[in-house]
């Protein structure tokens, strides 16, 4: 239990102190104080952790959650998570206090705070997962946050296109990712991690393990920058300096490098594993260093140094070999903490001179000497300068390639060579990241005089570069039992013995290391013309764009693809698609029937009803005559639609369904009364004599053929599931627990609100998000040129001629909401309820509209649907949410008595109240379309544009066609 | 409740037949006055037979027979007539204003001008 809550802690804190800082006012020292508090918390929450592995234990945390599914919320906590867990809140701390100095008042600060703790939250969620679907959850949060972050100036175009292939690339990559889980799973049977990491030998011998490897790969590499999916990496450099600092030290790219050594023990040892990961990172670590040191943005030098190095912990974790494994893992760590201060100190550049360029400034030694020391020993780690912890990191690199080149493959004899060229390039942009900025002459032609920044913004980079020094020079005191641990919790008993110490004396890759000082210092020299003549590119590498390929993918698969797809498989005509969809019901029942055929069942009739039957007959006949009517004669059309209705209404009555009957009837009355106000816009059609060609009479002929053959085959198939005995269903048991448990006597009722509740529930937010894209839809609503004007109906003067109605509609409106009530109280033991007094309501407010007009009723009675809509919802959901607070399940309905003396018992059931949030949706959801119908009215119309130019592929219009 | 119809005395269903008869005579005339009148003035006035006096004795005819039934006073039905009444004609009303609006605008010449000069 006590891990329980430390684990969970780490994760939902951020998650909170997010919540808390949207809503938080733009106070930056406020939420400064707030985010700091939250990472602080977070990493002591990280150290309870250390605490327990310290102890021997494993800490974890196990919540079912869908256990028939092989899912659990699991969170675990081993030597290796620690260590991430570690970075990831320990750099989180520092980067809060950077950004409370480095942003600017005018930036939307809490939005900030809110984005990187949430962000922060997801790592803790990453590094710290149990279970692997879980892993991918937390794992395209982080796509999600950093897609967040990194757009955060939403105004510049570069920050949004950066955030956009971010987003792509690493949530593409996440899609594979959880394909290549669920392969895993599949292969292990079991999603949890414990259960995975136990059967590595299962894993690399299953005919599925090569698929499950490359999705898994391909996740990893698009997250930590691989070739080739690096691009989106400088791109997101468009973000503020902290979230760069953040993102692309110790978190984000970091996310695709903690899965693969995550799952080291289980996917790696195989020659595919190598085979795939080697070429990448080495060719990521190479061109990364190549590029980088023709940049001249610091950021974008810093963002390709980034790149290189998450090429190097790749190459490193691809050798199959354990001791490599433990120099990925530390320099994992080395390089968070180096590259992290690095970017402060660039955003400190940034933020007090007003440029990045390096072309532009020079002698910042001078203005700023203590960032100038901090920036010098950071980048000296970057290069891998003796006495820092770059160094001993890169030292284990050099020995690890030597030790594999003895392999026979040209792809490891390279590897000494390739190792130490990275090296060179390594020192190259490092000096030329501090010679550009700090020495040289100083300028005075930058945007801002430079000076020092505040202190506490030099901070967290002096601590970064302290622990940098520390490393360096006693790495084993420092980082040595962390290091232990993390490599223990993934190797196991076949940890190799490794040495941390500084000097191993004379050898072969210490004389590498000189050989890249040497190499890194010449090549500078060499190239410091070249540099310094202010060229943009890079030299021999110019037509590798990634951007660009990027866009043109994109441009393919969204809009050309896309377009080709329509034309092949869409049509925007209404009736070829209906017809589709009748012909494909038609054929499915046909299909369906074959084999067994179709015939009456053998339960007895009842002698035929003369009076059903006349009913039936007008019904009918209405039905027919409103589709003869319905292209030339609207009006007709709806009315003689409205008559079938009141026929199939007084069916309802004479079978004894009030509730139906009633339903059906207000129905009735709001849809043709909705449709009559719709009619307006549409556009004049008049009928000439002979219409049509032969082809379109041949069309015609062939709709009416499928239509009558629809609907008179539904006929026959209601036919003949009515005339057999109804299997005992459960409708028997409705009426007899109606009562007994949903204390109602009205049992459709009953049903609608208690046994059925969850339905109704999802009926009533169809029914909401319905209403709100009628408006959405209607609200820029343009109708076709000819119906634009004043229709010839509202030519003339009539206007008082509506008095007389709109006074007695006005006096029957208290009268409709009695009646509205009346049916809402009523309903749950009488005919009645929430959906009819809903309508009831809204006939009300519908009569009002069309007696008094838009103008009038607006302006004494505001109706203010959205809210009715939502408080509807909210009502409905509370219902249902406060039986769970009682220990039932959710929507149970609880009924009781009230005594109220002398004027008998109330019954009372907590349904009624999720009747009033039917109700009150209802209502809301059918004013809404009245007014924006109504409001079509008030407003001025502008005709729609032309319609555009004929495609060439579509065929031409038939005359008379809809 | 058909066959506890059937015990009613005659003293009573022989009212509440004639009534109904009466009722709903009334209400067939004016639907053949709806179908056989010549102009939409004149039928206009066809089904005001059946929503008042029509509907009328068939309310009446409806109370009597319940409230004997039932053995208690069934009155509801005047809610019914008092809807009708009240917005029957208004209904009526407003269709006749529309088509004379209709026919002026159309400048048929049967229809006299507006009455106030506006």
């Amino acid at each position: 239990m006590h891990d329980a809550i430390y684990l969970l802690a780490a994760v939902l804190l951020p998650y909170l102190g997010a919540v808390v800082a949207a809503l938080l006012p733009a106070n930056a020292r406020l939420l400064a104080w707030l985010a700091g508090c939250v990472a602080l918390a977070t990493l002591a929450m990280v150290g309870l952790g250390f605490a327990a592995i310290e102890a021997g234990g494993l800490p974890r945390f196990d919540l079912a959650w869908a256990p028939e599914l092989g899912l659990s919320f699991s969170l675990r906590m081993d030597g290796f998570a620690g260590l991430f867990a570690f970075m990831v809140s320990g750099i989180g701390v520092l980067i809060v206090l950077y950004a409370r100095y480095y942003m600017s008042p005018e930036d939307p600060i809490p939005r900030f705070f809110a984005f990187l703790l949430a962000f922060m939250g997801s790592m803790m969620g990453v590094v710290l997962s149990g279970n692997l679907i879980q892993l991918v959850f937390f794992w395209e949060l982080t796509s999600l946050f950093s897609f967040l972050l990194i757009g955060y100036w939403q105004n510049v175009a570069a920050a949004r296109n950066g955030a956009r292939m971010a987003l792509t690339v690493t949530a593409g990559g996440g899609l594979a990712l959880f394909a290549g889980v669920l392969i895993l799973g599949h292969i292990v049977g079991s999603y949890e991690l414990d259960a995975v990491l136990a059967s590595g030998e299962a894993i690399r011998a299953h005919p599925l393990y090569l698929p499950a490897l490359v999705l898994i790969l391909l996740g990893a590499m698009t997250k930590s920058a691989q070739f080739p999916f690096h691009f989106w990496l400088p791109h997101a450099m468009a973000a503020p300096t902290p979230v760069s600092a953040y993102l692309h030290s110790a978190t984000l790219v970091k996310a695709g490098i903690f899965l693969m050594a995550r799952l080291w023990p289980v996917l790696a040892g195989t020659d595919a594993w190598f085979n795939i990961l080697c070429p990448v990172g080495l060719i990521t670590l190479l061109l990364g260093a190549y590029v980088a040191i023709f940049q001249h943005d610091m950021k974008a030098l810093l963002a390709y140094s980034t790149i290189s190095h998450l090429g190097l912990i790749t190459l490193l974790l691809s050798l199959n070999s354990d001791l490599a494994m433990v120099a990925a893992v530390f320099h994992t760590v080395n390089h968070a903490t180096f590259k992290a201060s690095l970017f402060m100190a660039a955003g400190i550049i940034d933020h007090e001179t007003g440029t990045r360029d390096i072309r532009r400034l020079s002698g910042l030694n001078e203005s700023m000497p203590f960032t100038a020391r901090l920036a010098l020993v950071a980048a000296a780690a970057m290069a891998g300068v003796p006495l820092l912890n770059g160094f001993i990191s890169k030292e284990m690199f050099f020995s690890e390639a030597l030790t594999v080149a003895t392999a026979t493959s040209v792809l490891h004899g390279i590897l000494p060579v390739a190792a130490t060229l990275a090296s060179i390039l390594a020192v190259t942009y490092s000096l030329r990241f501090i010679h550009g900025a700090f020495f040289g002459p100083p300028v005075d032609d930058l945007p801002k005089q430079p000076h020092e920044p505040p202190q506490f913004m030099r901070v967290p980079v002096e601590v970064l570069v302290f622990l940098c020094i520390v490393v360096g020079i006693l790495p084993s005191a420092t980082i040595g039992p962390l290091l232990d641990k993390a490599v223990r919790a993934l190797l196991g008993d076949a940890t190799p013995s490794y040495s941390l110490a500084v000097w191993h004396g004379f050898n072969l890759p210490l004389a590498m290391s000189l050989v890249a000082l040497a190499g890194g210092i010449a090549l500078y020299r060499l190239l410091y013309r070249h540099l310094n003549a202010g060229l943009e590119g890079t030299p021999l590498l110019g037509f590798l764009d990634g951007r660009r390929a990027f866009e043109q993918v994109m441009v393919f698969i969204s809009w050309r693809f896309a377009r080709a797809l329509v034309r092949l498989m869409a049509t925007d005509r209404l009736q070829i698609q209906l017809m589709l969809m009748v012909c494909t019901a038609l054929l499915a029942a046909t299909l369906a029937l074959l084999p067994h055929g179709l015939a009456a069942g053998d339960v007895a009739l009842t002698a035929v009803d003369p009076v059903v039957a006349i009913i039936w007959a007008v019904g009918g006949a209405c039905a027919i005559a409103a589709a003869y009517q319905a292209k030339y004669h609207r009006l007709a059309a709806l009315v003689l639609l409205g008559s079938t209705g009141l026929a199939t209404c007084l069916t309802f009555i004479w079978f004894s369904a009030p509730d139906l009957a009633l339903t059906q009837l207000l129905v009735e009355i709001v849809t043709t009364v909705l449709l009559l106000l719709g009619l307006r816009w549409m556009p004049r059609r008049i009928e000439t004599a002979g219409s049509g060609a032969p082809l379109a009479r041949l069309r015609r002929l062939r709709d009416f053929v499928i239509a009558a053959v629809s609907g008179l085959g539904l006929a026959a198939i209601s036919y003949a599931m009515m005339t057999r005995v109804s299997p005992d269903g459960i409708s028997r048991e409705f009426l007899t627990r109606a009562y007994k448990e949903g204390g109602g006597t009205n049992v459709v009722n009953v049903i609608l609100v208690d046994f059925r509740g969850f339905d109704t529930m999802g009926e009533i937010t169809v029914l909401g998000v319905v209403a709100l894209t009628v408006f959405a839809l209607l609200r820029r609503f343009r109708p076709a040129p000819e119906s634009v004007g004043v229709p010839d109906q509202q030519q003339g003067d009539a206007r008082d001629w509506l008095l007389v109605p709109s006074v007695t509609m006005r006096l029957l409106f208290p009268v409709i909401i009695a009646v509205s009530i009346y049916l809402l109280l009523r309903g749950h033991d009488q005919p009645g309820g929430g959906f009819i007094a809903g309508l009831m309501l809204a006939v009300g407010i519908l009569v009002q509209y069309m007696a008094g007009g838009t103008r009038w009723v607006e302006d004494h009675l505001r109706v203010l649907p959205l809210r009715w809509m939502g408080f509807g919802l909210l009502l409905a959901v509370g219902t249902g949410v406060a039986a769970t607070v009682f220990g039932r399940p959710f929507l149970t309905s609880y009924f009781a008595y009230a005594d109220l003396g002398p004027l008998g018992k109330l019954p009372l059931a907590s349904a009624v109240i999720f009747d009033l949030g039917v109700f009150a949706l209802v209502f809301g959801a059918t004013v809404l379309i009245l007014i924006v119908l109504a409001h079509q009215s008030v407003r001025s119309q502008r005709a729609a544009p032309p319609p555009p130019p004929v495609e060439a592929l579509r065929e031409p219009a038939i005359a008379g066609e809809d | 409740m058909i066959p506890a119809a059937a015990e009613l005395p005659w003293i009573v269903v022989i009212p509440v037949c004639l009534l109904l008869l009466a009722g709903s005579g009334l209400t067939l005339i004016g639907a053949f006055g709806l179908l056989r009148l010549n102009s939409f003035y004149a039928r206009v006035h066809a089904p005001t037979l059946g929503t008042s006096y029509g509907m009328g004795c068939i309310l009446l005819a409806s109370m009597l027979f319940f409230s004997v039934l039932q053995t208690r006073l069934v009155i509801h039905e005047l809610a019914i007539g008092a809807f009708v009444i009240l917005t029957t004609p208004v209904t009526l009303m407003l269709v006749a204003r529309a088509a004379i609006h209709r026919d002026r605008l159309e400048g048929k010449d049967a229809i006299p001008r507006a009455a106030r000069p506006d």
